[in-house]
């Protein structure tokens, strides 16, 4: 029983990490633009994901630390500083983009415009991190979440052609308009292989006194997690790309979101879109938000769990009420979401190698794994996909800042 | 035991196994004629500011004159101290007694405990 428990953990990544804001975004838009041609994207992403979330459970649970403890301790404090920055910095915008979502989703159901949304949202988000414990947080985003399977189910009841379905795990090159397809192709990496997950994760299994013998239960969690995230989003795009690219429909704003549940469900698809959008969304933001507290506070040695009290870790607990509250701003300024989500994953894949390498050199170092160290195979998936996101990203961002 | 390898960096424990912070320097005594010895472990914003360029360390112990009162030096523990070197670095000295806590008791008295629910026995 308390290891089926266990599974949660797992299966609150996969939900939280997966269908928020970004991937259900992107996943629309290449559904929308390319048809079934993207789902690799997706499938590439989560394999990625599940490694590096396994890793990082795994270090956890052998050396008793979590991951930015050991960056700092193996690299050093003046190499910790370049992974800590570019993670506020992607965190940031992450938690700005979350918090955007669950406000449009607001302001879908109750015409408000989701600017004034955004503030009781991020009151919410914050109480719930202050007054909560871990274990609420965790169990009760991936029960919430479980509402987005919704997206799987409109994927079905649309009857797409599977054989196309099956041919769009194929990578393949573009047909038309390459520039574009790598463009949605990295965004989609960038939302599925979130870096904020595995140091979520990786403090996780510390609040949950993982040891070796939650090994397995890693394994299955890693897997069925990201398993259970992919195969909602990739539910996502093929109902993207059955109601939006036969008729020509770029997605332009979450608000044409919607189709994708009501063309399959009518106005209850409209109801469980909207849910799903919120519950995805705010999962997401709380994850986001405690994982800035758990990297300030293990690289700089603080007193740190969410299970305490706010005022026995002060500095852990203003470091996420500091982080949602800087973060409520482009949303109270009326950035486009759609806009902010895209920048945001795009940032994230441009920023894996910061802490991907440094994760790889850890996991194969015996100090701190003995004979739990990497395998060729997870060093091989990992590095590779991670370079591929990488390229990509630096070559999308200078398009897409200049607007191309 | 390697000083870089397991000292610098780590995390350090007091007595009650709370976490008082990283080890953010160790402070070598260079003797004639004897290989150095390790004085004193350092932790704090100015030895970590000095860690990152020299100008930065500069600034930090500029302002710690200019606001640090009495304490004008990076904080400072006898290597004596020292009871464990393991995965994390064990002191026989408690948090509350050492300086080491003051941000966070500043931060806790005057932001924590006045937002809503900052209380810890509010409820009980």
């Amino acid at each position: 029983m308390k290891r089926i428990l266990e599974i949660a953990l797992g299966l609150v990544i996969g939900i939280g990490g997966f269908l928020e804001a970004g991937s259900l975004a992107t996943s629309a838009q290449a559904g929308a633009d390319f048809g079934f041609d993207l789902i690799w994207s997706i499938i590439l992403g989560a394999i990625c994901l599940a490694f590096l979330v396994e890793m990082s459970g795994r270090l956890s649970a052998i050396s008793k630390h979590s991951l930015p403890d050991v960056i700092r301790e193996r690299f050093g404090f003046r190499f910790f500083m370049f992974p800590l920055v570019i993670m506020l910095l992607v965190m940031y915008m992450a938690l700005a983009t979350e918090l955007g979502g669950v406000s449009l989703a607001l302001q879908m159901i109750s015409g408000v415009s989701y600017r004034w949304w955004v503030i009781p949202v991020a009151l919410l988000s914050w109480f719930l991190l202050w007054k909560g414990t871990f274990g609420l947080i965790e169990k009760g985003v991936s029960m919430l979440g479980l509402v987005t399977l919704a997206f799987l189910v409109a994927a079905f009841m649309l009857h797409p052609p599977f054989a196309e379905v099956a041919r769009g795990a194929v990578p393949r090159m573009p047909a038309r308009d390459g520039t574009h397809y790598w463009f949605l192709a990295v965004s989609v990496l960038g939302a599925c292989i979130s870096p904020y997950l595995f140091f979520f994760y990786s403090s996780g299994a510390i609040e949950d006194r993982w040891n070796v013998s939650h090994l397995n239960i890693n394994r299955i969690t890693a897997g069925a997690g990201m398993g259970f995230g992919g195969i909602v989003a990739i539910g996502a795009l093929v109902a993207s790309a059955v109601v939006f690219h036969p008729r020509k429909i770029q997605v332009e704003s979450f608000e044409q979101l919607p189709l994708l549940l009501t063309s399959a469900m009518g106005r209850a698809g409209f109801a469980l879109f909207v849910i799903s959008l919120a519950v995805a969304c705010f999962g997401a933001a709380q994850e986001v938000a405690l994982t800035s507290a758990y990297m300030m506070a293990q690289g700089f040695g603080w007193e740190w769990s969410e299970d305490l009290p706010p005022s026995d870790d002060a500095r852990f607990s203003l470091t996420y009420t500091l982080l949602t509250l800087l973060a409520i701003i482009p949303t109270l300024l009326g950035v486009d979401i759609l806009k902010l989500t895209n920048l945001s994953m795009v940032v994230s894949a441009a920023s894996l190698p910061a802490v991907v390498v440094p994760l790889l050199l850890i996991m194969n170092d015996a100090r701190y794994l003995g004979v739990y160290r990497n395998g060729w195979v997870s060093n091989i998936v990992v590095g590779v996909i991670t370079a591929l996101a990488f390229v990509l990203a630096v070559v999308s961002l200078p398009l897409m800042i200049t607007g191309g | 035991m390697l000083l870089i390898r397991d000292v610098l960096d780590s995390q350090m424990l007091d007595r009650n196994r709370h976490r008082m912070g990283k080890v953010d320097g160790i402070v070598l005594e260079l003797r004639d004629g004897a290989p150095p010895r390790v004085v004193y472990l350092e932790a704090g914003a100015p030895t970590l500011a000095r860690r990152l360029s020299q100008s930065l360390g500069r600034l930090a112990d500029a302002l710690a004159r200019r606001w640090g009162g009495t304490h004008t030096q990076p904080y400072r523990i006898p290597w004596g101290l020292v009871r464990g070197v393991e995965l994390d670095v064990t002191v026989d000295l408690l948090l509350e007694e050492t300086r080491l806590n003051v941000v966070e008791d500043w931060l806790r008295v005057h932001i924590s405990e006045r937002l809503p629910g900052g209380r810890k026995h509010e409820h009980a």
